[in-house]
């Protein structure tokens, strides 16, 4: 790889080869893996916080034993406009990533029995069935730390394991729209409640545009087994785990409860507004939208005197004045005036240009708003390995986005295959783990166990 | 259940909020040094804090930049609300890492520490001779974790990204909004607060490893990367269809029925896709022959199909008040919520048994509501102990129990301007007004 790739607009050039040399991915099949002394056992149902939680464990080494009902499970159905690639859909190939896969009907006596097997030996559980569920089984956490004190039970749904709402809402399955409505991020997402430009119709929340609800709640699952298992190390302790997505949204919502706490008030819908942070927005430009920002005195003195605009500094002269909700849709509308005259790479090229003027006002920053083709085709995710495309023998010619553990310069995270078919790793799971032959397997498979 | 007892009891018992206290803290014994400013650095540590880590946080003169970034520019008792989102449980240091004479005393902490964070501009550790290189010579197990936008190397090394870049560089922006209106960016700062998880949990790998070898290591991470691992099906339909994924209001494009709909009071959120979910659905609206047409969940995800059964269902909440929607949901088996909102949130009672929310008396800002960073453990949970500080306020501390130094060795640093304290002409840096002097001081 030349130079100018690895170093790009670094400040420090010695130090950006220096961490290339550290994280280089090609060296990355030869390193140890941080968790691969851990087996987790992923119960996921139709739910992807679950399998996006296992994910990452499996990025970092662990064994994950995915278990499935026997025809597979309802999250490798969950695939825009009903696509399917062989038995797996769009979302579950992604998140399938190696993960062993089996398949076995707990709600049979003769199932439940080799996941009380399984369970034994495990270190992590992860389930996200309805509250209960498991328990009715004889398989809660009450039962299966018995045989294994150790084990880590984790149990992921909307409304939690216990509390009032727990107790009204858990015949409901978990979906990530639920958990998105009840994260309270939801409720300030949207476009502006306060811009009369804006229809009446448009007025009300808005879901983040992708799995958020499960994503966020899976990397808090994650973070709470990695936690426990830190602490079990020391310990040999186990636990149980109450991860409810919901309360992964909330507890990042910015300064919303805070501000309802301190002031009785709350905070509205700001669309591409900011009212702690402005000008921090996306503005039209030639090509389409482009990030642009400048919210400190001398970073708004930068922006405008970038657009010759020295009537809005002087208009709006401080974060008083930047932050109301009355002004923003008109600095808004002023800075779009200049940008629609550009391509965002042009907005760049100007914003840089400016940036290394002796006697600049301060930093302003920049940034296109990329579709999901535009990102497919930018050279530095190509130099970092972002994606893994690989010719899989089930699957044929997939992308899938790679760990973005893979920077870590002692154990790496990697995506060592993308997924399995249903049931594909029976054999060699039944086998190492509870030494059943093929025989066995075979009548566990008629009898519709496996 | 093993327990011989019913499953509310004992999970209420497990979970008993109030033995929060006496049970141990999972990351205690683990030293987090932050160098770090806004959201995303000091947030990665404060994930870290709430569940028992002693993060010690190091500002410069002018202290962290969300002393300055508050809602309409309104602060409260002299703080900030921005800066108090991300920094709970830390200890306060003001002392700029890069000045020659702080920097011995910050590689005397790193021989003391865990962890090192930082998320300045890649390579400013290394021009102050702070990067991991020099870190591991002080200290062999130092996890040292560096975040940025784009990373320490690679064509796009040094670019500025803020949450709103790495939003929209990450496409995240270009998937949210409704189908035939722009983009609209989260309403908060989500690619902070996101990155700032999944750094967490690179922090945490590290230390299980180096629990079982010994060894440490530098953890190099992205946040425009993090936005794209978290899109789930984007890059893969782009890569096979060739074409961009679209916005799609809040109707999941891969899960049908699945969308917001209004009713007669309000709206209400609602998803039904597995075959006994959506018969419950079609049940609970008297629609059985929507059953009969649509049982397939593959079939329903059909572009024209999908269109048309959640008008079917539009115009069937549309009659319907939100509490009874939610309620045919518990019955019949299908998810139904309200969109809560921060005031719900905090006047829940489930949420404050959970300890999702926690109340907790500060000693310098008085009663404190918030949440607490989930997920909700049963033998290691999470816990607020304080809020955010004033620029130094815990200097004295830090340098007299973590370093030994004596009082007057710490005030010759105070006067010779290597540590300092809050500047009294910039009320967010300071204790709030009428503060005693003594209150919330920890003596080393």
């Amino acid at each position: 790889m030349d130079d100018s790739s690895i170093v790009g607009l670094s400040a420090n050039r010695e130090y950006a080869k220096w961490a290339h040399r550290e994280t280089n991915p090609g060296e990355i099949s030869g390193k140890p893996e941080a968790l691969d002394d851990i087996l987790v056992l992923d119960l996921s149902h139709a739910n992807f916080a679950g399998l996006f939680a296992s994910s990452l464990l499996a990025e970092m080494g662990a064994e994950v034993i995915r278990v499935e009902p026997p025809g597979g499970d309802l999250a490798r159905k969950m695939t825009p406009y009903g696509i399917m690639i062989g038995d797996a859909g769009m979302g579950y190939i992604v998140e399938g990533r190696n993960k062993h896969h089996v398949t076995l009907d707990i709600a049979k006596e003769e199932g439940r029995k080799l996941l009380l097997g399984l369970a034994r030996k495990a270190d992590v559980l992860l389930h996200t069935f309805k509250p209960g569920y498991l328990e009715s089984l004889g398989m809660g956490y009450g039962d299966l730390r018995e045989s294994n004190p150790g084990l880590i039970f984790t149990a992921i749904h909307t409304y939690g394991q216990f509390g009032a709402d727990s107790e009204k809402g858990s015949n409901q399955p978990d979906y990530d729209i639920v958990d998105q409505a009840r994260g309270v991020i939801m409720s300030v997402t949207g476009e502006p409640d306060l811009d009369p430009a804006v229809p009446d119709a448009c007025k009300k929340p808005l879901k983040q545009g992708n799995w958020m609800g499960w994503y966020a709640g899976g990397a808090w699952a994650a973070f709470g087994i990695q936690t426990a298992m830190f602490h079990r190390r020391k310990t040999g302790k186990g636990q149980f785990i109450d991860a409810s997505p919901p309360e992964g949204l909330m507890a990042i919502s910015n300064y919303v409860m805070q501000y309802f706490h301190m002031s009785g008030r709350q905070m509205p819908r700001a669309g591409n507004y900011d009212y702690a942070v402005f000008p921090y927005t996306y503005v039209k430009c030639r090509d389409g939208f482009t990030f642009i920002s400048g919210f400190s005195d001398p970073n708004w003195s930068a922006l405008c005197e970038i657009m010759n605009r020295p009537d809005l500094r002087e208009r709006f002269p401080s974060i008083r004045e930047r932050l109301t909700p009355e002004n923003q849709p008109t600095i808004q509308h002023e800075i779009e005036r200049f940008t629609v005259r550009y391509t965002s790479d042009e907005i760049q090229q100007m914003i840089t240009a400016y940036g290394k003027k002796p006697d600049k006002k301060g930093t302003v920053v920049t940034g296109r708003l990329e579709t999901s083709g535009d990102v497919l085709q930018r050279e530095h995710w190509d130099v970092r390995k972002t994606f893994l495309r690989v010719n899989d023998p089930d699957y044929g010619e997939v992308l899938v986005q790679n760990s973005t553990f893979k920077s870590m310069s002692r154990t790496p995270g990697r995506v060592k295959w993308v997924c399995r078919p249903i049931g594909a790793d029976n054999e060699t799971v039944y086998r190492k783990h509870l030494g059943l032959d093929r025989q066995q397997l075979k009548e566990l498979k008629e009898n519709g166990i496996v | 259940m093993g327990t011989g007892k019913s499953r509310p009891d004992f999970t209420g018992e497990l979970f008993d909020k109030g033995k929060l206290f006496d049970k141990p803290e999972p990351l205690k014994g683990v030293r987090v040094l932050e160098v770090c400013s806004v959201v995303l650095g000091p947030a990665t540590c404060d994930y870290l804090a709430e569940f028992g880590a002693e993060v010690i946080k190091f500002e410069g003169r002018k202290g962290d930049q969300m002393r300055y970034v508050t809602p309409y520019a309104w602060f409260w008792k002299g703080m900030s609300p921005g800066l108090e989102i991300e920094n709970h449980n830390k200890y306060w240091v003001g002392m700029h890492v890069g000045n020659p004479k702080a920097k011995a005393l910050f590689l005397e902490l790193v021989k003391k520490s865990d962890v090192v964070v930082d998320n300045l501009t890649p390579g400013r550790m290394a021009e102050w001779g702070l990067d991991y290189r020099n870190l591991r010579e002080a200290n062999p197990k130092i996890v040292q974790l560096h975040v940025s936008g784009y990373g320490s190397w690679g064509p796009w090394t040094g670019r500025t990204s803020y949450d709103a870049v790495a939003q929209s560089m990450g496409a995240l922006s270009s998937i949210t909004g409704f189908e035939d209106r722009g983009p609209i960016k989260s309403g908060v700062w989500i690619a902070d607060w996101i990155t700032g998880l999944m750094c967490a949990n690179a922090i945490l790998s590290a230390l299980n490893y180096r629990e079982r070898t010994g060894e440490g290591q530098f953890i190099d991470y992205l946040q425009v990367e993090n936005v794209i691992r978290l899109l789930d099906w984007t890059w893969l339909y782009s890569f096979k269809t060739g074409e961009d994924r679209k916005r799609s209001g809040n109707r999941d494009l891969a899960i049908c029925p699945s969308d917001l709909f209004d009713c007669l009071d309000g709206r209400v959120a609602l998803a039904a896709f597995s075959e006994a979910e959506f018969r419950g659905l079609c049940e609970a609206m008297g629609r059985m022959d929507l059953e009969e047409t649509y049982r397939d969940p593959l079939k329903r995800l059909r572009d024209e199909n999908a269109r048309e059964l959640l008008d079917r269902i539009a115009v069937w909440a549309r009659g319907r008040r939100v509490e009874e929607v939610e309620a045919l949901g518990c019955r019949h088996g299908f998810a139904a919520s309200r969109v809560l909102e921060a005031k719900d949130v905090y006047h829940s009672d489930h949420f404050r048994e959970r300890g999702a929310i926690q109340e907790y008396e500060d000693p310098l800002y008085g009663t404190m509501v918030q949440q607490c960073y989930p997920p909700v453990m049963s033998e290691t949970p999470g816990r607020v102990k304080w809020s955010c500080r004033p620029l130094g306020f815990d200097n004295r501390y830090v340098l007299g129990k973590t370093l030994g130094l004596p009082e007057e060795e710490v005030k010759r640093l105070e006067d010779e301007g290597v540590v300092f304290r809050w500047n009294p002409d910039v009320p967010s840096q300071c204790p709030p007004p009428g503060w005693d002097g003594k209150s919330g001081v920890n003596i080393p």
